[in-house]
């Protein structure tokens, strides 16, 4: 049986309330002021780049961050991810799973919509289908997959028993994933979208503005803010300027540069979340010459992840060690740091017949850093007497293309468990298997973690997965970059979290004093 | 004359949908399509078959491009792939801030270097020439991205006069203090060349036989620099002028994303960058009628300043 | 005349410092300063770039590329615009001249920045690519201005009169019209250089460029923006290259024009 972590979600709590004043403080943050009483009213403008004419408020249409900070101030899903990845629940007040873990119980909390009708076991349902109609395009789709939702039901108003097509050990991650929120039974038009979050939906205008009030009936307190303003700015200079101007109190997702240049201003504060965001390259291993293990082994040799982090993220990261979801829940921290080493890449390069390979390194301008790091990266193939060439794809499209052709490719991720980043990536039917890992024995292991119920047996099994790919896996992972906020000095309660789990972007906590 | 006009009306509109067919090959041209930007860092392979298929994708090119330009003859602009909505309505939203800052760019710009160009020719070789020639060039050379850093940061950031972006403002006429800096980007560059072409035309009016008759005659200074030889040495300008209007719709694209301006270049680099080919077009479409017309303009201002050039065609 | 001669000193001296960086830089050793941080305080002055490389390596190695992709973008532009903008006004024949000149009415009809975006995004980023994309944005105005200029130009009344004379088209054009358009030609022959270095910073900005390998003025002008704040030399200096570069030719080309012309 089961239970879900509330116990972990308290703890997890009090770790934010007490790293917070220390974080504001490293930053130069509000120190003294922090320790004040939470205040209520005023109106909060926060920045974010945003997805042009083209956005709608859909909540299980989100794709970008500003989708994201707009669908959760209106909605709820029936779990979220806390700092560390783990599932902390929402609107759902608990689950349970049998002893198979292919049917879950998931209990409703008491929670109103906007419009006064309550959540209902039905409205989840409605909503977890629309999301997986098969006609449609919706992006939790994939996520909602495990999920058999002809055989799901509802057990009364506040019961879902949650049917799936094969056992989970860690079902409550799918709750919270990207997109999956709870939405009125019936609801197709979201135009004025009617939701269960801390803020109903005022104003919209695609591409440029949003407005949210405060829902006072909201199940987990009523928001210390009047009202909250989401703009767009989709340049980073931007987003800055227009905090430094006074014209926003909150600019999301600011370059490590613009930290340092912002670190002794007395007029913001910023909010740094460590390790937030994934950067590395791919490698594809079905392919010459990353197919032999010896290879890319040489090339993990040749890395210099202190020089990419410095160079880089001018040092505002954490160094990698060619594993996804460092300080997240079950990450194998007894793995060895990989350290740089020229003379045993050579010869491993030299053994496998390759000691004058020349390779082709993907990039595109896609994020910050990207284009930066694959420079960085390819002088120190060389220096190993890789011949390298960089070839810059376009952005747009540049996701689709690395996932089936070239060699090598530069990769990032945002934050997710590292259930999910294995099961979208790395086993043979994942859907965007970026390293084309193709391994049946490595399948069958994930297999078998998820149908192991107890914690520490699982443990095991996360660490010989992820030994296995530190050894020769496709993915290097050089180095974990902050996610960085700015603030005005008067705004409080902004807590660092990764991007996209449940303090990111939280604005029913946040006062302005 | 009427013949005329509706000869140029009509190849008007043969040009503006040759611009809109162009700007479809052209994004038809680039990598991927629609399906695959909407799909981003999800690349699903199946996702992305099944978006295309909702967006008609998988149907062929020139089926869609016929469908679009049959709507258009009906006043239909049709839909946005990524969200269903009406290209109009996203033209319509778009199309204010823009028109607010080319419109005043263009109102400035004639004044401001026709002026400048006039007193340089005017004290041709002594210092207020080189100084103008030199000041023209340097700015010139800089990129308006360069110019704005610049400006922003002096005068919004560092002197806190002016506000650094047009973030949250409802609009832009509301707050006329968010358009200094990005008219003043704006204006920058086409103020530059316009103003050198009109000091080069004018020196050479001014050192012409018809200049020199006039002053002969007892034409007064002043007149024999307004009535004589500014309109000839307006003719080339003209050309530019005109030119100036379709370079602006290219220079909001930087303006607008610097200063967070959601106008019709971000409307349009947007729509790109999504593939969003109805979008793109639509936007061409708006493009082409305004530079068509522009150029009409300047033609038949360079007719009026100069009749004897379009009779000998 | 000595304050003439001063003069000229000073615009080779604008035009020397730029001229000399670019074309003796690459020749220049690399200061092998270690990789550090960005645009980091603690680095000898310059400072460092946006990857903590030396900016001053990156100066001296940066000027080459913009220098000749500029000027051999403009040459191009030139070599292709002038004979059809020469020819389109000299001709009497009304369909040649529609012939030569609406093309370019319609490229004229698309922003060129968008022109810029979608080419570049459509060929492969290469160094000749952006040279040709530069002199293809160009060719229409060029053309145009040609045109406007030499219309003037060919119906005067010393053209009249050698035409009367039994002179041909082709050789009025090219006697006397080129020669007496070559002013206004040439004035916006500098501009459209200065221009040229413009494009390629902007292209730059647009994620457009010759791959993320190459290193020029413009490119580091766009790149290093983000830590003007942190370490404004590694914008200024290369902007402050450009600038006096593009000032130094620009008088340097109306001075040899204006001696040219009889006085």
């Amino acid at each position: 049986m089961h239970r879900p972590r509330l116990s972990r979600r308290t703890v997890l709590g009090a770790a934010g309330l007490t790293a917070a004043p220390a974080l504001l403080a490293a930053c130069g943050g509000t120190g003294t002021d922090a320790a004040d009483a939470p205040q209520s009213g005023g109106t909060l403008r926060a920045a974010f780049a945003g997805g042009g004419a083209d956005e709608v408020l859909d909540p299980h249409r989100v794709n970008l961050f500003a989708d994201a900070a707009r669908a959760k101030a209106v909605f709820d899903k029936l779990a979220d991810l806390g700092a560390d990845m783990a599932a902390v629940p929402r609107l759902a007040e608990s689950w349970t799973a049998d002893a198979a873990l292919t049917v879950w119980t998931v209990k409703l909390r008491e929670a109103v919509f906007h419009d006064g009708g309550p959540v209902r076991a039905a409205d989840v349902l409605y909503s977890y289908r629309r999301i997986a109609d098969p006609e449609d395009t919706f992006r939790a789709r994939q996520d909602l997959a495990p999920i058999d939702l002809d055989a799901s039901t509802a057990v009364d108003d506040r019961t879902v028993e949650f049917v799936l097509r094969h056992p989970l050990a860690e079902f409550p991650s799918v709750l919270a994933a990207f997109g999956a929120y709870i939405v009125p039974e019936g609801a197709t038009d979201f135009t004025a979208p009617v939701g269960s979050g801390p803020f109903t939906f005022a104003a919209f205008e695609p591409g440029r503005s949003f407005a949210a009030d405060r829902f006072d009936d909201y199940w987990d307190g009523p928001a210390l803010l009047d009202r909250i303003e989401i703009v767009v700015a989709d340049e980073e200079s931007a987003r800055i300027n227009a905090l430094l101007g006074g014209q926003v109190e909150y600019a999301h997702d600011l370059s490590a540069t613009t930290a340092r240049a912002n670190e002794d201003n007395d007029a913001i504060a910023l909010v740094a979340s460590p390790g937030s965001n994934m950067l590395g390259f791919a490698m594809k291993t079905d392919r010459a010459p990353f197919d032999d293990p010896r290879v890319r082994q040489a090339v993990f040799l040749l890395c210099d992840r202190e020089q990419l982090v410095e160079s880089v993220l001018s040092g505002r990261g954490l160094v990698g060690n060619d594993l996804f979801g460092l300080g997240f829940e079950h990450y194998a921290d007894g793995i060895a740091q990989r350290e740089r080493d020229v003379d045993a890449a050579r010869a491993l390069l030299a053994e496998a017949g390759a000691a004058d390979l020349g390779i082709v390194l993907d990039t595109a301008d896609v994020g910050s850093g990207f284009t930066e790091a694959a420079q960085i990266f390819a002088e120190q193939l060389r220096e190993g007497g890789l011949g390298v060439e960089i070839s810059e794809r376009n952005a747009d499209t540049y996701w689709s293309e690395v996932l089936t052709e070239g060699q090598i490719a530069s990769y990032r991720s945002g934050a997710m468990p590292i259930a999910s980043h294995i099961s979208q990536r790395l086993l043979t039917d994942s859907p965007t298997n970026v390293t084309q890992w193709h391994d049946a024995a490595f399948d069958d292991l994930y297999l078998q973690l998820q149908s192991t119920a107890d914690e520490t047996e699982r443990q095991g099994l996360y660490d010989r997965l992820q030994q296995r790919l530190h050894d020769e896996g496709g993915y290097l992972v050089w180095g974990f970059a902050d996610w960085i906020v700015g603030t005005a000095r008067n705004v409080h309660g902004v807590e660092q979290a990764p991007a996209n789990t449940l303090d990111w972007a939280r604005f029913d906590k946040v006062w302005i004093a | 004359m009427l013949a005329y006009a509706a000869r140029r009306a009509g190849l008007g509109a043969f040009q503006v949908l040759a611009v809109a067919v162009l700007a479809f090959a052209l994004v038809e041209l680039l990598p991927g399509d629609a399906a695959v930007a909407l799909a981003g860092d999800q690349p699903d392979p199946e996702a992305i078959a099944r978006i295309r298929e909702r967006m008609r994708l998988d149907e062929p090119a020139l089926q869609r491009l016929g469908d679009w330009l049959g709507g258009l003859l009906t006043g239909d602009f049709g839909a946005s792939l990524t969200t269903g909505r009406s290209v109009a309505d996203i033209l319509a939203g778009a199309l204010e801030p823009t028109l607010i800052l080319a419109g005043l760019t263009l109102a400035l710009l004639l004044p401001l270097s026709v002026g400048l160009g006039v007193a340089a020719a005017r004290r041709r070789g002594r210092w207020p020439d080189r100084l103008i020639t030199t000041a023209t060039v340097g700015l010139y050379s800089v990129p308006e991205f360069a110019l704005a850093v610049l400006l922003v940061s002096a005068f919004a950031i560092g002197l806190q006069w002016l506000p650094p972006t047009a973030v949250g403002v409802p609009s832009l006429l509301a707050e006329p203090a968010v358009l200094v800096l990005p008219l003043l980007v704006l204006l920058a560059r086409p103020i530059c060349s316009i103003a050198r072409l009109v000091r080069a035309g004018m020196i050479e009016a001014l050192d012409s036989e018809y200049v020199a008759h006039a002053r002969r005659a007892g034409v007064p200074e002043r007149r024999v620099l307004l009535a004589h030889a500014l309109p000839n040495a307006l003719s080339p300008a003209t050309a530019q002028i005109a030119r100036t209007a379709d370079w602006l719709l290219g220079g909001v694209i930087v303006v607008e994303s610097v200063f967070v301006i959601p106008g019709l270049g971000t409307a349009l680099v947007d729509a790109v960058n999504a593939r969003d080919l109805p979008v793109v077009q639509g936007i061409a479409v708006v493009f082409g009628i305004t530079t068509v017309l522009v150029n009409l303009l300047a033609d038949l201002v360079a007719f009026r300043l100069a009749p004897r050039l379009e009779l000998a065609r | 005349m000595t304050r003439n001669r001063a003069e000229f000193a000073a615009i080779l001296a604008l035009l020397a410092v730029p001229l000399g960086i670019a074309l003796v830089g690459p020749l220049l050793p690399s200061t092998g300063a270690e990789r550090t941080q960005p645009f980091d305080p603690a680095a000898p002055w310059p400072g460092t770039d946006h990857l903590g490389a030396s900016v001053l390596d990156r100066l001296l190695d940066g000027g080459w590329g913009i220098v000749a992709t500029a000027a051999a973008a403009t040459a191009l532009a030139f070599l292709a615009g002038f004979p059809i903008g020469l020819a389109a006004a000299s001709t009497r024949r009304r369909w040649l001249d529609e012939i030569l000149m609406r093309p370019f009415d319609l490229l004229l009809a698309l922003p060129s920045l968008l022109l810029m975006l979608l080419l570049a995004s459509i060929a492969p980023p290469t160094a000749w690519m952006l040279v040709l994309i530069v002199a293809f944005v160009n060719l229409p105005d060029i053309a145009r201005i040609v045109r406007a200029a030499a219309l003037e130009a060919a119906h005067h009344p010393v053209v009249d009169a050698m035409w009367l004379q039994g002179e041909g088209p082709w050789r009025i054009a090219l006697t006397h019209t080129a020669c007496s358009i070559l002013p206004t030609v040439a004035a916006d022959a500098g501009v459209r250089l200065v221009g040229a270095f413009y494009l390629v910073a902007a292209a730059s900005f647009l994620g457009v460029g010759a791959g993320p390998e190459s290193s020029d003025w413009a490119v580091m002008v766009d790149v290093n923006r983000g830590g003007i704040f942190l370490s404004p030399w590694a914008v200024v200096l290369p902007a402050a290259l450009l600038v006096a570069l593009s000032v130094g030719l620009n008088l340097l080309f109306d001075r040899l024009l204006s001696r040219r012309e009889p006085a």
